[in-house]
């Protein structure tokens, strides 16, 4: 800070410091026995003393707690010895009248410290060790006493006051002793009604924060995010437990709206609320931190900005907290207010906030690392769907972090621009993109974006590997997969010898970038430093003090079980939360992929390893894609009675995800439904609502954007309105092409086959139908393959019953990856084409070969039953009423001719029938 | 408006009522009115008009347009009846403690009133408490410093006070001094509807203490809240609303509104000041410096406002004149956060930015709100290359007031400074929105644009257009305009500009390598659309200056001479430079 310097002290004596000196001087009384006066074993010993541990690390919150709120805590952990636990405390605090006692009290304070130089120490003596946790935490007591004015005593004394008193008037049997001066006595007992009533209204709002954020866990919006924060902190991990809201966060909130709303009504705020030492007072932003943004918008908004706010009013120099801020807006979608509070956070602080203390004089030379405020900037651009913006920043952000030599950063911001290249759609970088970024356009080659980034994405990786930034290289590894899966490896340069390669995608490239991403796993322990853990170890010990088995057990005296019970429920979990991340991620990166080539089992496998090992420390968002993709599944392979089903339970847990995946996958289900049952008006209106998701930005949201023309052009197709349908199949083509999605080119051009198909112009299918043949085979999507083989079949057999033949031999070929991996539609469609070439073929005769004909149906008929897809349903049972016939089984005949009507009416008559999903949209 | 007479007997009860409860500030300003209304010559010894020689030549100097100023007609005065003393003679008790009170002894003033009902005890009383408890906030904020900065120390008598007065308004029994107070306090516990409320029936009900309309004035931070308010119409509505627009950056409204007061109030160097402080923001520094000197030679200890005198002197890079107040100022009062300002303003025009960052330092520890010491330290810090400080520094005064646009444009700097103009065109684009008729911040948002690194130049243009439909005062605007054309292939429009520039540039009598510049363009241009003669004359007046246009200059001529003669069709291209 520029204006004002710092005091070099930055630890104030405060009350329950105070507390927690009474308390060290009962552990470590200096005496010569081992278990001293009033423990009984040393199990219960040591209790206390991880309990001070505790007090001195946790970072829960931002206030110390209140003297009732330790008197409570002491009751969990000292059993029967609280009570004379408490009463000495409140006894010991209660007889700190004046200065002077303040004054004997510190210097008995350094009486317990055993001595540094002493070199003899007897065994079973307790002694402080100076230099362990808790002797510091003494001696920075006694030292930060020392250095008080007598001003600061005084306000010691008077702030001992209330501390006491606000314990003591709760608690009746202690009658306040030492209530001085006040003549407004009275009108304290009032206000402390007034806040009991704030508070049980607080507490109901906590109480539904916390329901809604069990309802919903869930991630960043990019996998390096909360590396880029740790970077800010200088590399602090801090695992994050979901629920890490302590159970008095309910009172906190009310103390604020208390000093805002009428501001001072509450008793002297300097008075009742002490923050905590500014290492908790980090642990407990950056814990904050990391929740917000794996929880997203399912943190409650206020609740989390009240606190801020009353921590910004308590530590104005703590420029963090504006930055927690910016987090809290972004996952919010407020972008104004993100956007300030970003601005805010860096014009402060500079980029060099850092964890514990900055020298305070190196606040006015250094220069700052404002390029980390770009590459954030750049992010939340991208975020909010700006890639323009974003891009921008990104590069000025490439630009400075050279200037300054910045290589870290300089990493992270080409591992955004990859991010950011890869996400959206952008048609041409030229220009943008500085030049000092790849060697080729120095050298006055223009590569198209997909080269450039390939070439990013090179670039950033071997960066990361340089500089030892384990997570960046993963994340660059797994990138490095996403860009492999979709794309096929072509020589950068367009002259010289040309090596022969085949124009495929390498799923074994694919492979190997993930299987060395996960490696991250037994590497990421260089990077973490050990410093945080203990403070989370901390939080979550005391916060199991407040579970009901924790006091059970621990009120036996027994030793070996009350370690039992820490071990079992406080045990962290030795690898931090962002390596946990990134391996998770590689499992869903990993399911996608084997969507794409075709292996559902292989892809439902990994959701689902994902979705039970990661769930817990997994972004909301990245849960959910996991949930949605074995929902996709089900869909396909069971139907969509089990689908819904599984969707409820989806919904109920994704609640408050904003942008969530899981409504798109509704509209999907919702929409595949309308049609198979030829309800083509619900069909429609969903279309437009999945249009309507989409951002209007060119570039942005693609997927989602082909996804809604596409199933537009499948309504139109429904509704036999051909030429619409191919126009927008076209469009979506050209767009595809524009963008280089090439996946969706495969599905845009059998959809335009089939459309020929329908449409009777089976001949303009045929190019179609091939080229979609050979955009499957560049790209290994086996299965899709698979499905425009089928086509193609239907294609040549509605040439004429000549090209049967062909057809079926297709149809064979195709058999294997079809009835292995292809869904419930799929499997039927196959099954009746493969009747249907059986029948147009002139040589067959049913009534030698009836069950080859009736197998394929029967099973087709099953499955579409399954599906409720009626038009197919009714031309199985159809094409099975003509064989019966032909058969001479007049009865089967009946039955299947029966069921066609029935799937005819159904057809036609959608209206009638009850559909509760209807009320869904 | 009402006649000066009755202006005067007003201020003069007032004064004395004012300074009866130890409104002294309140009651300053009303002397200071008082001795501004003119005076009737033949009727004052010269040692009465003594204060008054200076400031009606100022008035005679800038009185232009003393058509416009006849107070609309129709608008009814309220005459607010002189408020009757419920004690007529002050108790003994209340004397003693007037004089605690005067003695700063504030505690002990309001435990002698006690057991006092009169309201004007009640009212010392507890205005004697609410300034013992923010003597006591004073203390406590150096005491309660804690690791992460100051912590907000309070004034622990609000809570009572606000009890009693309420108390006391729900009664019926509180005069508008006591209102005044209990709007003070709502203000301070952010209760500022209700303070309002409670300060415009103050000020409805005694017009006269200018305290309250000051902390009414505070608390409008919108035209609308303004026009929401329910206030009698009284002459002192006219300083509360000229002072309300000068707040809300209308200067304009506000400058008719002094001009106004004026012809009543025609010596009041408070006007005066005023005036000079609107003027500045409109830039108008010539007639802000003679203000000053007249203010300063009628009163030449004066000390407040003078730091936008510093402004002006060092704007305006008057060494020694700045040296002067510099040094006037410290011998008066050293310890005044706008003395210094002033010599941190002196330090800065020496180039010793160091030192003059010492002075503005101390300038904030004597008063850490204040606004232009902020911003300029963040100017020092960004002469010394200290951006990292500088932001700093710019952040705090936007913070304090978000709509300081000279702090948002010194931010942009910093940050352009740094390489980094993306990010900078944030904060330009805040300061714009809130001073778009400032030429320099849009042409500051325009070159940004214009870096090499985002070469964004429709962005640009569009900028330099702001700038130019603001009286760009260094004619940068309309060069760039052209050039930018130029450089877009838009000839016709640069032409366009290229000629307004020339325009400009005669009429304001500026030569320079601009003007070369743009002749040669409209020479070259005008012969390539054929149009010789233009070009002709042209090139023609480069023939006047020195250097290679000159040379070109003749080249063209010379070949528009063959095209005419010889074949037209020939093709001059090779000529042009």
């Amino acid at each position: 800070m520029a204006g004002v310097l710092k005091p070099p002290g930055a630890f104030a004596v405060t009350p329950h410091k105070v507390s927690v000196c009474i308390l060290l001087q009962i552990y470590a009384p200096a005496a010569h026995i081992s278990v001293p006066f009033p423990f009984s074993s040393v199990a219960q010993h040591n209790r206390l003393g991880l309990f001070l541990l505790a007090l001195t690390k946790a970072c829960d919150d931002i206030f110390e707690p209140k003297l009732e709120e330790l008197i409570s805590q002491l009751r969990e952990i000292g059993g029967l010895l609280h009570h004379w636990l408490t009463d000495h405390l409140t006894n010991k605090l209660s007889t700190l009248s004046s200065p002077d006692d303040l004054f004997n009290f510190f210097s008995d304070m350094r009486g317990i410290l055993g001595g540094t130089d002493s070199g003899v120490v007897e065994d079973d003596q307790v002694i402080l060790d100076p230099s362990s946790n808790l002797g510091m935490f003494l001696r920075r007591c006694v030292l930060a006493f020392n250095l008080l004015s007598f001003e600061g005593v005084c306000h010691l004394l008077t702030n001992l006051g209330i501390y006491c008193k606000e314990a003591l008037s709760n608690c009746p049997p202690y009658e306040a002793q030492h209530l001085d001066d006040s003549s407004n006595d009275l009108e304290v007992l009032s206000q402390y009604e007034n806040m009991d009533l704030e508070n049980f209204v607080f507490e109901k709002v906590t109480e539904e924060i916390e329901a809604r954020e069990r309802a919903s866990k869930r991630v960043p919006f990019h996998l390096h995010v909360p590396k880029a924060l740790c970077g800010l902190v200088e590399d602090i991990e801090v695992l994050v437990d979901p629920k890490s809201k302590h159970g008095d966060k309910g009172r906190e909130v009310c103390q604020y709206t208390h000093s805002t709303s009428d501001a001072l009504r509450d008793i002297d705020p300097n008075g009742g609320m002490f923050l905590r030492t500014n290492w908790q007072i980090q642990g407990f932003l950056h814990e904050q931190a990391n929740a917000i943004e794996r929880h997203g918008g399912s943190y409650s908004f206020n609740a989390f900005e009240l606190i801020m706010k009353q921590l910004q009013k308590y530590a104005p120099e703590l420029h963090r907290v504006h930055y927690l801020r910016y987090l809290n807006s972004l996952y919010h979608d407020d972008y104004f207010a993100a956007l300030e509070n970003l601005h805010c956070y860096f014009d402060y602080s500079a980029g060099i906030e850092g964890f514990d203390y900055v020298p305070p004089s190196s606040g006015c030379n250094s220069l700052g690392r404002y390029e980390i405020a770009l590459l954030c900037l750049g992010m939340m651009h991208f975020h909010y769907g700006y890639p323009k913006q974003a891009l921008e920043v990104l590069t000025e952000a490439v630009h400075v972090s050279q200037q300054q030599s910045n290589d870290t950063c300089l990493a992270y911001t080409l591992a955004a621009i990859c991010n950011l290249l890869s996400e959206t759609g952008i048609s041409s970088t030229t220009g943008i993109l500085g030049s000092s970024l790849s060697p080729f356009t120095s050298i006055g080659i223009s590569l198209s974006v997909q080269q450039q980034l390939f070439v990013l994405l090179r670039g950033s990786l071997k960066r990361a590997e340089n500089l030892k930034l384990k997570r960046l290289v993963a994340s660059s590894h797994l990138a490095m997969a996403r860009f492999d899966l979709t794309h096929v490896q072509r020589p950068l340069l367009s002259f010289g010898p040309k090596a022969s390669m085949k124009l495929r995608t390498s799923p074994i490239n694919v492979c190997k970038e993930l299987r060395l991403s996960s490696q991250l796993i037994s590497e990421f322990c260089t990077e973490t430093s050990a410093m945080t853990n203990e403070g989370d170890f901390s939080t979550a010990w005391l916060k199991n003090l407040h579970k009901p088995m924790g006091s059970q057990v621990l009120s036996e005296e027994s030793g070996s079980g009350s370690f039992n019970v820490f071990q079992c429920c406080a045990q962290p979990s030795s690898i931090p939360g962002s390596v946990l991340q990134l391996v998770g991620s590689s499992y869903l990166v990993r399911a996608t992929a084997w969507e794409i080539y075709g292996s559902s089992s292989l892809a439902k496998t990994n959701a689902l390893v994902y979705a039970t090992c990661f769930s817990d420390v997994s972004s909301t968002s990245d849960a959910a894609l996991a949930y949605v993709k074995l929902i996709q599944h089900l869909a396909v392979f069971k139907g969509y009675k089990e689908a819904f089903a599984a969707l409820k339970i989806a919904e109920e847990k994704f609640l408050t995800v904003s942008k969530s995946r899981i409504l798109l996958l509704k509209l999907q289900l919702l929409h595949e439904r309308a049609l198979h049952r030829g309800h083509l008006k619900l069909a429609q209106q969903v279309c437009d609502e999945l249009g309507v998701l989409a951002s209007s930005v060119t570039g942005v949201d693609m997927e989602l954007k082909t996804e809604a023309s596409l199933r537009r052009a499948r309504t139109l197709l429904a509704a036999n309105q051909f030429s619409e349908a191919a126009a927008v199949s076209h469009s979506l083509f050209c767009m595809c092409y524009k963008f280089n999605l090439q996946v969706e080119n495969a599905t845009t051009l059998l959809l335009l086959a089939e459309i020929h198909k329908k449409s009777g112009n089976a001949v303009l299918g045929l190019p179609y139908a091939l080229a979609s043949l050979s955009f499957c085979q560049s790209f290994n999507l086996d299965l899709l393959k698979a499905s425009a083989t089928l086509t193609l079949a239907e294609l040549w057999l509605s040439l004429g019953s000549s090209h049967a033949k062909r057809a079926l031999a297709l149809i064979h070929g195709a058999f294997p990856m079809i009835l292995g991996h292809g869904g419930l539609e799929l499997r039927a469609r196959a099954h009746i084409v493969e009747a249907k070439c059986y029948l147009s073929d002139p040589n067959f005769s049913v009534s030698e070969n009836s069950d080859v004909v009736l197998d394929p149906l029967t099973q087709a008929s099953d499955e579409l039953q399954v599906l409720e897809y009626h038009e197919l349903a009714a031309e199985a049972f159809y094409l099975m009423a003509i064989v019966f016939d032909k058969l001479g089984r007049l009865d089967d005949r009946e039955e299947a001719a029966a069921s066609f009507k029935r799937h005819i009416l159904a057809l036609e008559n959608f209206q009638d029938e009850e559909d509760p999903l209807v009320n869904m949209l | 408006m009402s006649s000066k007479e009755t202006c005067r007997n007003e201020l003069r009860t007032a004064i004395r009522q004012l300074s009866d409860r130890c409104l002294y500030a309140a009651s300053k300003w009303a002397a200071e009115q008082l001795v501004g209304i003119e005076q009737d010559p033949a009727k004052f010894t010269p040692a009465n008009t003594r204060f008054q020689r200076g400031s009606s030549s100022i008035r005679r100097r800038f009185h232009t347009h003393e058509s416009t100023l006849t107070p609309a007609s129709g608008v009814l005065h309220v005459s607010t009846p002189v408020m009757e003393e419920d004690e007529i003679v002050d108790g003994d008790i209340y004397l003693l403690a007037k004089t605690y009170f005067d003695c700063r002894e504030y505690r002990r003033a309001a435990h002698v009133l006690q057991d006092q009902i009169g309201k004007k005890s009640v009212f010392l009383r507890c205005y004697a408490l609410y300034l013992a408890g923010e003597k006591r906030k004073e203390e406590e904020m150096i005491e309660l410093e804690g690791p992460l900065g100051k912590s907000d120390a309070v004034n622990h008598e609000l809570i009572p006070l606000e009890r009693e007065l309420s108390t006391l308004r729900k009664n019926g029994t509180i005069d508008p001094f006591g209102l005044y107070l209990y709007g003070l306090v709502l203000k301070e516990k952010g209760g500022e509807s209700l303070a309002r409320t409670v300060l415009v029936e103050s000020v409805n009900n005694y017009p006269w203490n200018w305290n309250a309309w000051s902390e009414l004035q505070s608390l409008c931070t919108s035209i609308d809240i303004l026009n929401s308010l329910n206030l009698n119409n009284h002459w002192m509505k006219d300083f509360f609303l000229a002072s309300v627009y000068q707040e809300l950056r209308m200067q304009n409204e506000a400058l008719v509104k002094y001009e106004n007061l004026l012809s009543n109030f025609s010596f009041s160097n408070y006007i005066q000041a005023q005036i000079a402080k609107a003027k500045y923001s409109l830039r108008e520094f010539e007639q802000v410096e003679s203000i000053f000197e007249e203010l300063l030679r009628n009163d030449p200890y004066r000390v407040e406002d003078m730091d936008m005198y510093s402004n002006v002197l060092y704007a305006k890079e008057c060494f020694s004149a700045l040296s002067y107040l510099a040094h006037r100022v410290f011998m008066t009062d050293k310890y005044r956060p706008e003395s210094c300002c002033i010599i941190g303003n002196y330090y800065s025009l020496k180039g010793q930015h160091e030192k003059s960052v010492v002075y503005f330092r101390r300038a904030l520890k004597l008063n850490k709100n204040y606004l232009s010491a902020w911003t300029l330290m963040g100017h020092e810090f960004v002469e010394m290359k200290n951006t990292a400080a500088a932001i700093d520094a710019y952040r705090h005064a936007v913070d304090i007031n978000p709509c300081d646009y000279r702090a948002w444009y010194g931010l942009g700097q910093a940050y352009e400074m740094m390489g980094m103009p993306f990010y900078a065109l944030h904060y330009f684009r805040k300061s714009v929105f809130l001073q778009p008729n400032d030429s320099r911040l849009w042409i500051a948002m325009a070159q940004c644009y214009e870096t090499e690194q985002l070469r964004m130049l429709e962005e640009a243009i569009k900028c330099y257009k702001g700038a130019a439909n603001c009286n760009d005062r260094e004619a940068i605007a309309m060069h760039q305009l052209a050039k930018l054309h130029c450089e877009l292939g838009r000839l016709e429009e640069a032409a366009f500009y290229y000629k307004k520039d020339l325009e400009r540039m005669e009429t304001e009598e500026r030569e320079g390598p601009n003007m070369v510049e743009a002749l040669l363009f409209l020479a070259t241009y005008y012969r390539r659309q054929k149009r010789f003669e233009d070009a002709e004359v042209y090139c023609t007046r480069l023939l006047d200056y020195t250097g290679p246009e000159k040379e070109t200059a003749k080249n063209l001529l010379r070949g528009m001479r063959i095209a005419q003669t010889s074949s037209p069709s020939l093709d001059f291209e090779h000529f042009t430079p």
